[in-house]
């Protein structure tokens, strides 16, 4: 009587035990389709290349984006005999007909501080759209150290003229010094001249051959000062001239980076933001726990010590 | 692996998890809101910043009456009497005390309400009123029972009363048991000592006081209390004048001066 039901038992247990292990397997095979899901195992893709001078900067699966969407990743990234870095690109087939043979993959940084990405340049729409082992041409973005690192060597021509402009001027046998101070000589003889055609006026006419010569040396002076400074103007106006165009590049470029900034920025201190309350979050959760909890000072209210004495008056 | 081992590795492990799972009691936003006022009120006392130590107390007082949380708002009244206290304000000093002492709807432990009378008992001797002082005193006692952290602090304000009403002996005998009982609180052991000095030189014991007023400086400078350190400058220069010593007298009282001219408290 008693062995059949051991039987039955038995033959119960199996059933479970089986149909446990099929849901279990089951169960695996989603998560595994749910991976490859994730990891695009299934969509059909196409493999291009790009080739430059060196790997800095480029990852195994780092994404490769198009017009901000994630379209692909980096597959290999191998050397050639020649040193040259090979470097394979997976791109999802669905927008493949969005790339054209002359486009271009450079490699960028998605903000300021941000994770690099390879993002395909947009080529002609008439061009042919890439096949299987298209080669695109590559180039590096510039990221904001390169940025600052061109802004500090073009600037530093422009200083050195700006300083060489003002020793020029300041420069005591300089054509400006020279000039100025012969203007100045010019206009004490002028002035002399005025008090002595005055002085003639009320003495009459007998040292008027005296004061024509001055007159004339006076003239003469000026003559001469009025050349050197014909000469040195035109330098002037030149070095002017440069360093107002190497200025006007700079700010043209100081606009640039100051538009693609302001665009990063208000996203940047979002998420410093959210790093900062993330981080205060899990510090709070920390010094709740046991052992730090007991080790913390609790934050309570607290009483400030009497004080017992009071001073005498004074007389 | 033995059995033995086995359960003890076990146990470790569900004692570990237990702790590790324990979470501390949780407190109400306001509370600590409430607790973080009131630090922050401590520090700005500490660094003289009296008006500023004023104005998060009453934020902190008003978190604790908002939530009720009775503790907290009879230690706030009592800080924020003693800040205004130390900004001369003592009429609204005495307006908050007599708040928590005769408040009818909330009830408040004995050692807040001892405190309480203390100050009011301080805030007499101040103005000048020795025996309302000692009334304040008396409650402060009684208030305060046996085992009562304030017990020094009493014994202070008996000295200070009975120096007001000079005598000498009196403040004697309070201050001693007023070292006796502060020796780990070096505010009130200076105080003690300060009054004792003055008892002796009450007495006509100056060479005594002297002894006394020194080491109260000494404490006073090492806790970094102006005011403190004026009067033990100012107690200095009484008891080298009753010893004839007029020239150093005249340096403590200029040393006294440049404290108070910097008009730290």
């Amino acid at each position: 009587m008693e062995l059949p039901t051991y039987s039955q038992k038995l033959i119960n247990i199996e059933k479970r035990t089986q149909r446990f292990m099929l849901g279990a397997l089951g169960l695996m095979l989603l998560v595994l389709l749910m991976i490859g899901l994730k990891q695009d195992y299934f969509s059909r893709s196409t493999s291009i290349y790009f080739l430059t001078s060196n790997a800095q900067g480029l990852s195994k699966g780092m994404a490769v984006k198009f017009v901000g969407f994630k379209v692909g990743s980096v597959q290999e990234i191998s050397m050639e005999p020649n040193a040259a870095v090979r470097v394979r690109v997976s791109l999802n087939d669905e927008y493949l007909h969005l790339i054209g043979q002359d486009a271009k993959a450079r490699l960028i940084k998605e903000a300021l501080v941000g994770e690099s990405v390879v993002e395909i340049v947009p080529g002609s729409t008439q061009v042919r759209q890439v096949t299987q082992g298209s080669v695109l041409e590559f180039e590096r973005g510039q990221d904001a150290a390169s940025v600052i690192e061109s802004l500090a060597s073009q600037l530093q021509p422009i200083l050195s003229d700006m300083r060489q402009f003002a020793a020029t001027i300041n420069k005591p046998d300089g054509d400006i010094q020279q000039t100025l101070k012969n203007l100045n000589q010019v206009t004490a003889a002028t002035r002399e001249m005025v008090n002595q055609v005055t002085r003639l006026g009320v003495s009459g006419n007998q040292k008027l051959d005296s004061v024509y010569l001055k007159l004339d040396q006076a003239l003469e002076h000026a003559n001469s000062s009025l050349g050197a400074l014909d000469k040195a103007i035109p330098q002037m106006v030149e070095r002017a001239d440069t360093t107002l165009s190497n200025a006007q590049e700079v700010t043209n470029i100081i606009k640039q980076v100051t538009q693609d900034s302001a665009r990063e920025i208000p996203s940047l201190i979002n998420n410093v933001n959210t790093l900062v309350q993330g981080g205060q979050e899990t510090l709070d959760g920390v010094q709740q726990s046991w052992p730090l909890n007991r080790m913390l000072p609790k934050v309570e209210e607290q009483r400030l010590p009497v004080d017992g004495y009071v001073a005498p008056e004074e007389p | 692996m033995s059995h033995r081992h086995s359960v003890w590795m076990l146990l470790c492990s569900v004692v570990l998890l237990t702790a590790c799972g324990h979470v501390q009691e949780t407190r109400s936003a306001r509370l600590v809101q409430a607790a973080e006022f009131n630090q922050r009120a401590q520090n700005a006392f500490l660094h003289g910043k009296y008006q500023y130590a004023a104005t998060l107390y009453g934020q902190a007082l008003q978190l604790d009456v908002a939530i009720e949380y009775v503790d907290g708002i009879a230690i706030n009244t009592l800080n924020l009497a003693r800040v205004n206290q130390v900004l001369g304000k003592t009429a609204q000093a005495e307006q908050l005390l007599d708040q928590l002492l005769n408040d009818k709807a909330l009830r408040y432990a004995p050692k807040y309400l001892a405190e309480a009378a203390v100050q009011k008992a301080l805030l007499h001797l101040q103005k000048g009123d020795a025996v309302d002082a000692v009334v304040w005193a008396d409650k402060a006692v009684d208030w305060c029972g046996p085992d009562c952290k304030l017990s020094g602090v009493i014994a202070n304000v008996r000295a200070g009363i009975a120096l007001r009403m000079n005598d000498g002996e009196q403040a004697l005998f309070w201050s001693d048991r007023a070292l006796a009982a502060n020796r780990d609180i070096p505010l009130e052991h200076a105080n003690a000592l300060r009054l004792q000095a003055s008892a002796r030189l009450m007495m006509n014991a100056p060479d005594e006081a002297l002894r006394l007023a020194q080491d109260a400086l000494t404490i006073d400078k090492l806790l970094g209390l102006p005011a403190k350190i004026r009067q033990d400058l100012l107690l200095l220069a009484q008891v080298h004048e009753r010893l004839g010593h007029t020239e150093q007298a005249g340096q403590f009282r200029q040393r006294a001066a440049r404290i108070a001219a910097v008009g730290m408290k």
